[in-house]
């Protein structure tokens, strides 16, 4: 059975890049913003999260400081176009920090291990 | 009254000081009130319990028995999780046309003050401040070890206008390949006065701040701590050592408990008076003691250590970046005199 992930990220086109591309390997279920993905932990046991920080509403660092409140066991990768935010030290709720690139295979490197595949 | 134009002795820097738009501790508290926590929602990376949230430990003072990454440290330091600098021998420098770069080398470490998030530096005990002020030594030794890492630099940010992203209290320690700049003008500034005054520039600074007197804010046996007299900002300090010493890890074991008394005691007045500011603290001190000694062979004798605190009260603008001087409203003396609560 595929892992589930569950994709935090509001530019929709990369939505639909990402399911593409990792789709193949795991279940990924995406959603625009942090509101929604608190509702779909709420529904599904991911086994792993992926956000993006800058987002409308509640921020990526907010959504995975609220996560943290609910459940510290899922691993969670933050995947933004800014390196800065690495100075925010809340980012450590966080098990990887991924800057956004044209190449998905850091992403899919950081995915792997964190899943122990 | 007009204002002042004062020079730092060491640095050379001007500053403003602008007596006539002078204020009083109570003008600076709204700025003052603590921003509410990022972390308020209950979540720290920082605190007991969280330390699989962190990377493994490289130091901790921790309870006989307790296993590292575990509860039961009362100081812990780990690195940074996603460093901006990475460990490792520094690359040959590039060169793109006049301009020139290198790899992101150094360490980065967070020191961990204690395992309680409400608890500040200021509310320890000062047995606890002071193994604080051990542990600073012990890694600055240790990292040092390298020679790669010319200059360690501690400081801590303390509140959200300082730069500090969480309220847990912590100090960082940042090592780097190369010595930086303002280390670098401290050094020439030291060696020039030294060549005039035949003596350390900041033995003399203190010799005479400690005969003023206006601007000391408390002092013992071992330490002073006083507003200098260019202050750039308001209720700024600095703790020199009586005894001259160039490097931090030379503080011996009654000197510490020495330091952190004093340092706990600026630390509490500054809160009590200006209603617990953000503020930056700086240790300033001669550069790895292996290749300092190579290039400066008397720079133990020119270089002197200290700590040096700004409070986060005003704001730095086009002015200061422009020219390099500062504009002060509240005259050292007159800072000095509230922080000692006369």
């Amino acid at each position: 059975m595929k892992k589930k992930i569950l994709l935090v990220e509001d530019e929709r086109a990369l939505c639909l890049l990402y399911e593409e591309e990792l789709g193949k390997e795991y279940d990924i279920t995406a959603v625009t913003d942090a509101e929604a993905a608190l509702a779909k932990l709420g529904e599904t046991a991911f086994d792993l999260i992926i956000t993006d920080i800058r987002m409308p509403g509640k921020n990526g660092i907010e959504l995975i400081t609220q996560i943290m409140g609910l459940r510290k066991d899922i691993p969670i990768i933050i995947n933004s176009a800014y390196q800065s935010y690495k100075d925010d030290f809340m980012t450590w709720a966080a098990d990887a920090y991924v800057v956004k690139s044209s190449s998905l295979d850091e992403l899919k490197a950081r995915i792997k291990q964190l899943l122990g595949e | 009254m007009m204002s002042e134009l004062r020079k730092d002795l060491v640095s050379g820097r001007w500053v403003i000081i602008a007596t006539e738009r002078s204020k009083r501790p109570d003008d600076f508290r709204p700025r003052g009130a603590a921003a509410p926590a990022p972390e308020a929602v209950g979540f720290c990376p920082f605190c007991e319990g969280n330390e699989g949230k962190t990377p493994p430990e490289v130091f901790s003072l921790r309870a006989a028995g307790t296993a590292p990454d575990s509860p039961g440290w009362t100081v812990r330091v780990v690195p940074n999780k996603f460093p901006a600098l990475n460990p490792g021998p520094p690359p040959p420098r590039a060169t793109q046309g006049v301009f020139q770069s290198m790899e992101g080398r150094g360490v980065h470490e967070v020191v961990i003050e204690n395992p309680d998030h409400a608890l500040e530096l200021s509310d320890l005990p000062v047995a606890h401040i002071r193994e604080v002020l051990r542990v600073f030594q012990l890694r600055i030794r240790a990292i040092e070890c390298d020679l790669h890492y010319q200059y360690v630099q501690i400081f801590k940010n303390k509140g959200k206008e300082a730069g500090a992203s969480l309220s847990h209290p912590h100090s960082q320690i940042v090592a780097t390949p190369i010595i930086p700049k303002r280390v670098k003008e401290e050094i020439y500034g030291a060696d020039r006065l030294f060549r005039v005054f035949k003596e350390c520039a900041f033995c003399r600074i203190l010799r005479d701040e400690e005969a003023a007197g206006k601007r000391i804010i408390v002092q013992n046996g071992q330490f002073t701590a006083f507003a200098p007299y260019a202050s750039r900002f308001p209720f700024e300090m600095t703790i020199y050592p009586k005894r001259h010493s160039a490097f931090f890890t030379d503080v011996r074991e009654d000197e510490l408990l020495s330091l952190a008394g004093t340092l706990k005691h600026v630390l509490t007045r500054l809160k009590e008076t200006v209603n617990d500011p953000p503020f930056n603290m700086v240790l300033h001190q001669a550069p790895n003691p292996a290749l300092s000694l190579k290039g400066w062979p008397d720079i133990h004798l020119k270089s002197h250590w200290h700590l040096e605190i700004i409070p986060i009260l005003t704001k730095v603008a086009g002015f200061e970046w422009g020219t390099g001087f500062y504009i002060n409203p509240i005259p050292p003396e007159t800072g000095a005199q509230f922080l000692r609560g006369d």
